[in-house]
Formats: C-alpha cells, sequence, structure tokens
C-alpha cells in the first residue's frame, strides 16, 4: 500500500475576480521509503502540493491519504497534532528559532510527542549524530553557517522518525559544494533510516539523486523515465 | 481540549531579542503600574479616613441648618448636661456619661509668630472624649494642661511641616498666643489625625467663646438614636439636630465621590496608555515573527499554541513590570501622607490596592499581546511561511 496518496485533486486560487488552478486532477502514489525529486517550471504549484501532503494547505476537492489517514478530513487542530508524528518539513531557509539551540530546535517536534526528557534526549542526540551536528548542540542558529545551519533544519526535520520528510528546495540557498554534502545527507538518512522523501528542486542533478523524478506540468503530474530515451528511428518493430 | 505549549523559555528568550525594546516597555508598564498604585491607594486611603472615622453608636449633636459644616455650629455650653439628662439610655461607667463637649475650628496655625502660616484644624476638648472616641490613643506625651496641645499623628502632613516640627516640647503659635506641644495621639486613621486637640475651657477663653460646636455623644445597648433625634426634633427652641457619626461621614464620602471618580478616571487613561504601550511592543515583536510562528505551526504545534505564547510573552513583561512597580510602590509609596482640606491621610499601599494594579497590569499585558496574537489568526499558515 502506497504511503502518500492523492487522488484526483484540485488545488485553486482566488486572485482578485482571476482564478488560478495550480493543480487540476492531479494523481500520485508514494511508496513507503522511495525518494521522489518533483521538478517543473516556477509558478506551477510545486510548493502547493507539496504544502497539500504535509497538510498545512487543503485541496479545493480530492483527497490525500497519508499513512492510511485522509488528511483531508481532519480538523486543523488534529492536523497540528497529526503533523507533529507524520511530517517532517525542510524549507529552503533552514526557519530555525534564532532564540533556540540547535539542540533545542531539533527538539521542537518531540514536545509534542509523549516522550519524556531522557526519550527526547537520545532522539535529539541521534538526530544530531546523522546530520554530523553532535559538537554544535548548544550553539545558536545565528552561530551556525548556512550549511550548518540547514543541517539542523534538517535533524529537526527527521528527529520524530516522520512518515514522510518533505523538502522545499532545500538546497536553494546554498553554494554548490554545500549543495552536494546537503543532498548527499538526505540520499543517506533516505537509505539508512528507510524515511520517504518528497523533494522540490530546480536543480537537475539535485534530482538527479532520488529514485523516481516527477515533473510537474499543467496540473498535473508526469514521470520522467529513468534510463536514456531510445531515438525513435531505432525503435524496432 | 488539550494542546501542548510552546516552551516557557521560547517566550522568555523572544522578550530578549530586542532588549532595548523590552526594556523600555518594561519600564513603560512599570510606570503605569505604579501610577495605578498610586492613585487607587490615595482612593483607599481617602475612603479608609473617612470609614473608620465613623462608630456607629455614635452620635453628634450640633446646630440645626448647618449641613455637615460643624465648624459654623454653635450650642450652648448646656446642651451636654441637657441632652445626658434627657436621653436614655446614654452608655455611663463608674458615674461618667459617655459625653464630650468640643469646640471645633479651622484656623492659621505657624510654628512661632512671624513664621509661614497654614490652615489647621483644632479641637477643645475634655476627657471625656477619650471615652466617646474610643478609637483615639495617646501614643506619646498626656492629655493637655492648659497651654498645650495634643497633635495627631498626621498633623504635620495638614500643616505642611516636618514630623519633628510638633515633636513634644515644641511649641506651635495660633488663635494669638502660643502652644506647647504635650503628646501627639493617634485615631485608627481617621480623619482626627490631622487635628490638633487642647482643652475645652483653654480654647473657651482664647476665643472669647462660651458656646460649643457640637456634642459627641455614645448611645449603650439600651438607647435608640430615634428617641435622641425626636427630642432635637421636638424642643425646636434648642435649634439642634442629631446624626449618627458614621451618617456624618458617609455624606462627607458622598462629598469626595468626583474625587473618586476623577480617580477612576486617571487609572483607566493611564491604563489605556498602557495598552498602547503593549501593543505596540506586541505588534512589532509578532510582526518581525510571522514566518517562524507559521514555521512552528508547521512543525505541529497548533495556532492556539503560538496565540498563547505571544500573549504570554505579554504577560510576562507586564507582571515583571507590575512587581516592580509594588515592590515600589509598597516600599516608598505605602503610608505616604497627603493633605486634603478635611485633614490628612495616608495612601493605602495595601493587598488589595496590589490586587487591581496588578490585575491592570495583567489586563494590560495580556490585552495589548492579545490583538497582535490574532494577526496569527487571520493569518494562514501558508502565507506566513512567505513572510520575510
Ligand atoms: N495564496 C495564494 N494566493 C493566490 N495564488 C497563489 C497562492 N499561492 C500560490 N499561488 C499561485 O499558485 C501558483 C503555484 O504556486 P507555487 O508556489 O506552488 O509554485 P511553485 O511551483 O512552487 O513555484 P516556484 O518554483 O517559483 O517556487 C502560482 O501561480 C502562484 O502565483
Ligand atoms: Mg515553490
Amino acid at each position: 500500500m502506497p504511503v502518500i496518496e492523492v487522488r484526483d485533486v484540485t488545488k485553486q486560487f482566488m486572485k482578485g475576480s482571476e482564478t488560478i488552478t495550480p493543480l487540476r486532477d492531479a494523481n500520485l502514489e508514494i511508496e513507503r521509503g522511495e525518494f521522489v525529486s518533483l521538478m517543473g517550471a516556477s509558478g506551477t504549484g510545486k510548493s502547493t502540493l507539496l504544502n497539500l501532503i504535509a497538510s498545512i494547505d487543503r485541496p479545493t476537492s480530492g483527497t490525500i491519504v497519508v499513512n492510511g489517514t485522509d488528511i483531508t478530513r481532519l480538523s486543523r487542530s488534529k492536523l497540528a497534532n497529526w503533523r507533529a508524528a507524520n511530517i517532517g518539513y525542510v524549507f529552503q531557509t533552514h526557519n530555525l528559532v534564532p532564540v533556540l539551540t540547535a539542540y533545542e530546535n531539533i527538539e521542537l517536534p518531540l514536545l509534542l510527542l509523549p516522550l519524556n526528557r531522557a526519550e527526547r534526549r537520545k532522539r535529539v542526540e541521534i538526530a544530531l549524530g546523522a546530520v554530523d551536528l553532535l559538537d554544535r548542540a548548544n550553539h545558536y542558529p545565528r552561530q551556525l553557517s548556512g550549511g550548518q545551519e540547514q543541517r539542523v533544519g534538517i535533524a529537526r526535520a527527521i528527529v520524530a522518525d516522520p512518515t514522510v520528510v518533505v523538502a522545499d528546495e532545500p538546497t536553494g540557498d546554498l553554494d554548490e559544494t554545500t549543495s552536494s554534502q546537503i543532498l548527499d545527507l538526505l540520499q543517506r538518512l533516505n537509505r539508512e533510516l528507510g524515511t520517504t522523501f518528497l523533494m522540490v528542486t530546480h536543480d537537475p542533478d539535485a534530482a538527479a539523486i532520488a529514485g523516481r523524478r516527477l515533473r510537474l506540468e499543467q496540473g498535473r503530474l508526469v514521470e520522467v523515465a529513468d534510463h536514456v530515451p531510445v531515438p525513435a528511428a531505432l525503435e524496432v518493430r | 481540549m488539550f494542546f501542548r505549549l510552546l516552551p516557557w523559555e521560547y517566550g522568555i528568550r523572544n522578550l530578549f531579542r530586542r532588549p532595548l525594546r523590552s526594556g523600555l516597555t518594561l519600564l513603560a508598564l512599570t510606570t503605569v503600574t505604579l501610577m495605578v498604585l498610586v492613585v487607587v491607594g490615595f482612593v483607599r486611603g481617602l475612603e479608609r479616613s473617612l470609614a473608620v472615622s465613623g462608630d456607629p453608636r455614635t452620635v453628634i449633636v450640633f446646630s440645626l441648618g448647618m449641613g455637615e459644616n460643624l465648624e459654623y455650629s454653635s450650642i450652648p455650653m448646656g446642651t451636654t448636661d441637657l441632652l445626658a439628662a434627657s436621653t436614655q439610655g446614654i452608655q455611663e461607667r463608674y458615674g461618667r456619661k459617655y459625653a464630650s463637649p468640643e469646640l471645633y475650628l479651622g484656623t492659621k496655625v505657624r510654628l512661632s509668630q512671624d513664621s509661614p502660616e497654614s490652615l489647621g484644624l483644632v479641637r477643645g476638648l475634655l476627657p471625656a472624649a477619650l471615652l466617646v472616641h474610643r478609637q483615639v490613643e495617646i501614643i506619646s506625651g498626656q492629655w493637655p494642661q492648659a497651654g498645650e496641645v495634643l497633635v495627631g499623628r498626621l498633623a504635620a502632613t495638614k500643616l505642611g511641616i516636618a514630623k519633628q516640627q510638633l515633636a513634644v516640647g515644641s511649641t506651635l503659635w495660633f488663635e494669638g498666643r502660643s502652644w506647647r506641644v504635650c503628646g501627639t495621639f493617634s485615631a485608627g486613621s481617621g480623619t482626627f489625625e490631622s487635628e490638633l486637640w487642647c482643652r475645652l475651657d483653654d480654647l473657651q477663653q482664647t476665643l472669647k467663646r462660651q458656646d460649643l460646636s457640637l456634642v459627641a455623644m455614645t448611645l449603650g445597648p439600651t438607647a435608640d438614636f430615634q428617641d435622641l433625634n425626636l427630642f432635637c426634633k421636638e424642643r425646636i427652641d434648642l435649634e439642634l439636630q442629631a446624626i449618627r457619626q458614621t451618617d456624618y461621614f458617609a455624606t462627607l464620602r458622598k462629598d469626595y465621590a468626583p474625587v473618586r471618580w476623577l480617580a477612576w478616571l486617571v487609572v483607566s487613561l493611564i491604563a489605556g496608555a498602557g495598552v498602547f504601550v503593549g501593543l505596540n511592543t506586541m505588534y512589532g515583536s509578532v510582526v518581525g515573527r510571522i514566518r517562524e510562528l507559521a514555521t512552528l505551526q508547521t512543525i505541529g504545534f497548533s495556532r492556539r499554541a503560538a496565540i498563547l505564547s505571544v500573549v504570554q510573552e505579554g504577560t510576562i513583561l507586564a507582571m515583571t513590570g507590575a512587581l516592580i512597580a509594588s515592590v515600589i510602590a509598597y516600599g516608598l509609596a505605602n503610608g505616604a501622607a497627603v493633605r486634603f482640606t478635611m485633614g490628612a491621610f495616608e495612601l493605602q499601599i495595601d493587598s488589595l490596592t496590589l490586587l487591581i494594579g496588578n490585575g491592570i497590569a495583567l489586563c494590560l499585558g495580556a490585552g495589548g499581546a492579545l490583538p497582535p496574537a490574532m494577526k496569527i489568526f487571520r493569518l494562514s499558515v501558508v502565507d506566513g511561511l512567505k513572510a520575510v
């Protein structure tokens, strides 16, 4: 059974009298443990789709089932709780809380789960270790480099062991070297922890690390073929 | 429904994010609370001074048609005996009736013949006064001899002079002669405390008067005020009226009602200014943090938790201010003496005053934070994440 099922999802925005429909009867299934990348021109609705799956926005029509729960039917307050356990969100700009240390930032999602202090400590340390920042636990975001901040952001997204981690252009703000480090990290986490990843990116190289690549075109999702397409003329009939 | 709050430290540390702004807000909120405390303490002190002054069993008899103005009242010296004889059940002990003839006037008082004058309240009495006015207690010295005055605890304040200038042994000048201070008395914060007491005969001689202003009497358990009242009404020739001391002070309290309303108006104006201070700071705090609050909601904190954390910050700020203000008010302003026409009284920074002051501060903090917090309510998480 797929861990994410997007069924006939349409999302419309009203901009004055104009209606924008970035998603039109979109369908998508993602299996547990997959690493899926999502590309598409700017303004096609990639972030919109990510936000719908992350349950911070609601579709105009259609259903989204994540880990067996139809999240389009949950109330706002139930969704908040549900998100804490099921969604890890990696932002383009890390969005760390500046007044909290790296450790405290990573601990935030755990505060919403029934865990005691010792259990939280263990999990935060595992997450810090996974992003190789154990020595920076007590640093505030302003004391970290851009790449380190993004690693803390990733640790915060994985610490609660969520059903799916969504990442919206996680390397969009980083230089090439740091980007590739972050991408390696995401790939490693996917392999080692078996976490499902859905990553939006504009960078074809970044998309290439994914086991499965998608494009958003005219409100629908299209699979990008893995293999190099065979020229039509050579095709054997 | 149950929901998880944001960590407490988050709120506290956010206050240190802009130390200058938080500091100034704290200063403003402290000042506002301090002002509220002083005004409430003023009203409470004034009310207390008038409230404790009345004894339900004490009756005042004075000239008809004088309103509450005892200074202009004039009744014959013999009224005391007449009333004592014709009223049933006046409190009595060892043959002494609880009836106190008194001569009362406001007059110019100075420390010596050529020092600046101010208005003082002088009362001439017999030692029987101590029976009737049970709240009066001589705290130093003794009952005056001829040429001596017993000064109330707040008389110096009423005269606008230092307390030491009325110490036992010092002299005062009024009604054309000098008087020696022979002691100090208290009256349970009542209005007597701002008066100068001397012997009745002494004052009468000085003023060349033989009359009284009033007679104060304590009714015993079997006495009925209405009997006395009726007696005064029936004996038209005596031109007397009787009033319960509590009723007398109740009418005075009514006269001071505008002062009270004015005080509450001042409190609400100050509080209104305080709300704007809180609002301004918390707006700034929320606006600069829209994306962060949206991030926290993306992580799974509820919208209510985000709103509450902002309200919590405002409340912490206001309560810190209130605490500082309470300490200052209690330490410096409590008991500070204030002059007013009726005499003098002390600011009352008591538990109720502190409760009111701190309650208003709490409302300022929470109330000032609520509208900015509501911004979070109106903005969706997705829009919040896009905010810069
Ligand atoms: N709240 C909104 N109100 C109106 N229109 C919106 C809103 N949010 C998104 N849109 C519109 O929906 C479309 C899709 O937006 P979305 O942010 O999903 O694009 P995107 O594919 O992530 O683009 P980019 O690659 O530039 O991030 C855009 O045309 C955008 O203008
Ligand atoms: Mg986008």
